[in-house]
């Protein structure tokens, strides 16, 4: 009788471990995105007044780079424009020498990764922690994960580093989450990272 | 059921004897099993918890329902404790709209979705203030065990997320409700206190809540 009571219990843990759901599934696209950005404490921005920004979106895919400029980039690089714009500096060409350059790249990144069969940390893995494992013969199963972000980042033109000959990263930005290259979210995005950084208006 | 017929039988039997030297015997005064031996009880609980202290001020204080347990004891005989294991499953979650938060000198915005969900397995003893075999049997419990634990933090579809077996202890105040006198089948009802001794990010004293579960049990022996 307690043999028969045991199973049961055992059998409702597992059903009781399974029924775990997705608790960010509800989530509308636009509540997925994160936007994360950082700033040189020591900078001062009323300094610049000018600004300048690249033609084209730099792609950097797993470490390459190149260059694109879809419909999607030009609205980012355009929507960039008109928040510096609207903090008081003023764009001139990248040839003019301006005070500030804002750099757009579009980050992707692809891991490979490999598991064993069973997939130990989901089910049933809170079993592993007295030190055994299953005694299933290991299956690998590969699996890639992708990771996609943008990054928009303002370089000092004005105070080059001559030594190490860099300009100083004196802000940047990341934009993270589903819907990161969905046109209809450009404005919301762009605004907000300028939004969060109001340390950035000199007018 | 046969051990029970065969036990009966022989009880039947032996008392039959020893009445043809006393008066008629009193079958039916003759103490219930549940009485006469220590005996198994499973409960299965749906629960409602309540977070309390400084984890529903810094982390969740959302009222959760999604938390289930079972457990099985042993009601020792002739004595008002019983003794058992419990095995559950806890899930609190909490939305925030969108917000700014500062990180050094990072700044984020993001709507987070805070999450802990536990699988607690304790031991516990209870002390009934009623017999066995009363309908309603208040008593308290003590108990003890750990909780597997896992801390997922997202912000926006981003987790930061961590994973801890951690001690955990609950007192509680409750109540069994037998159906019928003498019947195996009843409703528990318990109020507990659960604390959990754990520290990570926002949790900055343990994990702490108030649970009212209501629950159906099955004894036998």
């Amino acid at each position: 009788m307690l043999k028969k009571a045991s199973l049961l219990i055992l059998a409702a843990a597992f059903g009781i471990m399974s029924c775990s759901k997705d608790p960010i599934s509800d989530l509308s696209t636009e509540e997925t995105l994160v936007y994360v950005t950082n700033h040189d404490k020591a900078a001062n921005y009323t300094q610049y007044k000018t600004f300048s920004i690249v033609d084209s979106v730099l792609v950097v895919e797993n470490g390459q780079a190149g260059t694109a400029l879809t419909e999607l980039d030009r609205d980012v690089l355009v929507r960039i424009m008109t928040n510096m714009e609207k903090l008081g500096y003023k764009y001139v060409r990248p040839q003019d020498k301006p005070d500030v350059g804002i750099n757009a790249s579009w980050i992707s990144n692809t891991y490979l990764n490999v598991v064993s069969q069973p997939l130990s940390n989901y089910y049933g893995g809170y079993w592993g922690g007295g030190g055994f494992g299953y005694g299933y013969p290991n299956y690998y199963q590969y699996y890639q994960t992708n990771e996609n972000y943008w990054l928009i980042s303002m370089l000092d033109f004005k105070n080059p580093n001559t030594v190490d000959k860099t300009f100083n990263v004196v802000w940047d930005a990341q934009i993270r989450g589903a819907g990161i290259n969905d046109r209809q979210f450009v404005d919301t995005m762009v605004d907000s990272i300028f939004g969060q950084s109001s340390y950035l208006k000199i007018n | 059921m046969k051990k029970i017929i065969i036990i009966a039988l022989f009880v039947i039997g032996t008392l039959h004897a020893y009445a043809q030297e006393q008066e008629a015997p009193k079958l039916y005064t003759l103490p219930s099993p549940f009485d006469r031996y220590t005996h198994y009880l499973a409960t299965a609980r749906l629960t409602g918890a309540m977070p309390v202290g400084s984890f529903a001020d810094n982390y969740i204080d959302k009222a959760s329902f999604r938390n289930y347990s079972i457990s099985l004891e042993w009601v020792l005989r002739d004595s008002p404790f019983s003794l058992g294991g419990e095995l559950g499953s806890s899930f609190f979650e909490k939305r925030i709209p969108r917000a700014i938060y500062e990180n050094g000198d990072e700044t984020i915005s993001a709507v987070q979705t805070r999450t802990l969900s536990q699988i607690p397995i304790e031991v516990f003893g209870n002390y009934h203030f009623l017999g066995k075999n009363s309908t309603v049997q208040p008593y308290v419990q003590l108990s003890g065990g750990v909780s597997i634990l896992d801390y997922t933090l997202y912000y926006g579809n981003l987790s930061s997320q961590a994973q801890k077996v951690r001690p955990k202890y609950g007192i509680g105040l409750g109540s069994k409700f037998l159906f019928k006198r003498d019947g195996a089948f009843g409703v528990d009802v318990r109020v507990k206190y659960d604390g959990v001794s754990y520290k990570h990010e926002y949790i900055d004293k343990g994990i702490s809540s108030v649970n009212g579960s209501i629950g159906l049990f099955y004894r036998w022996w």
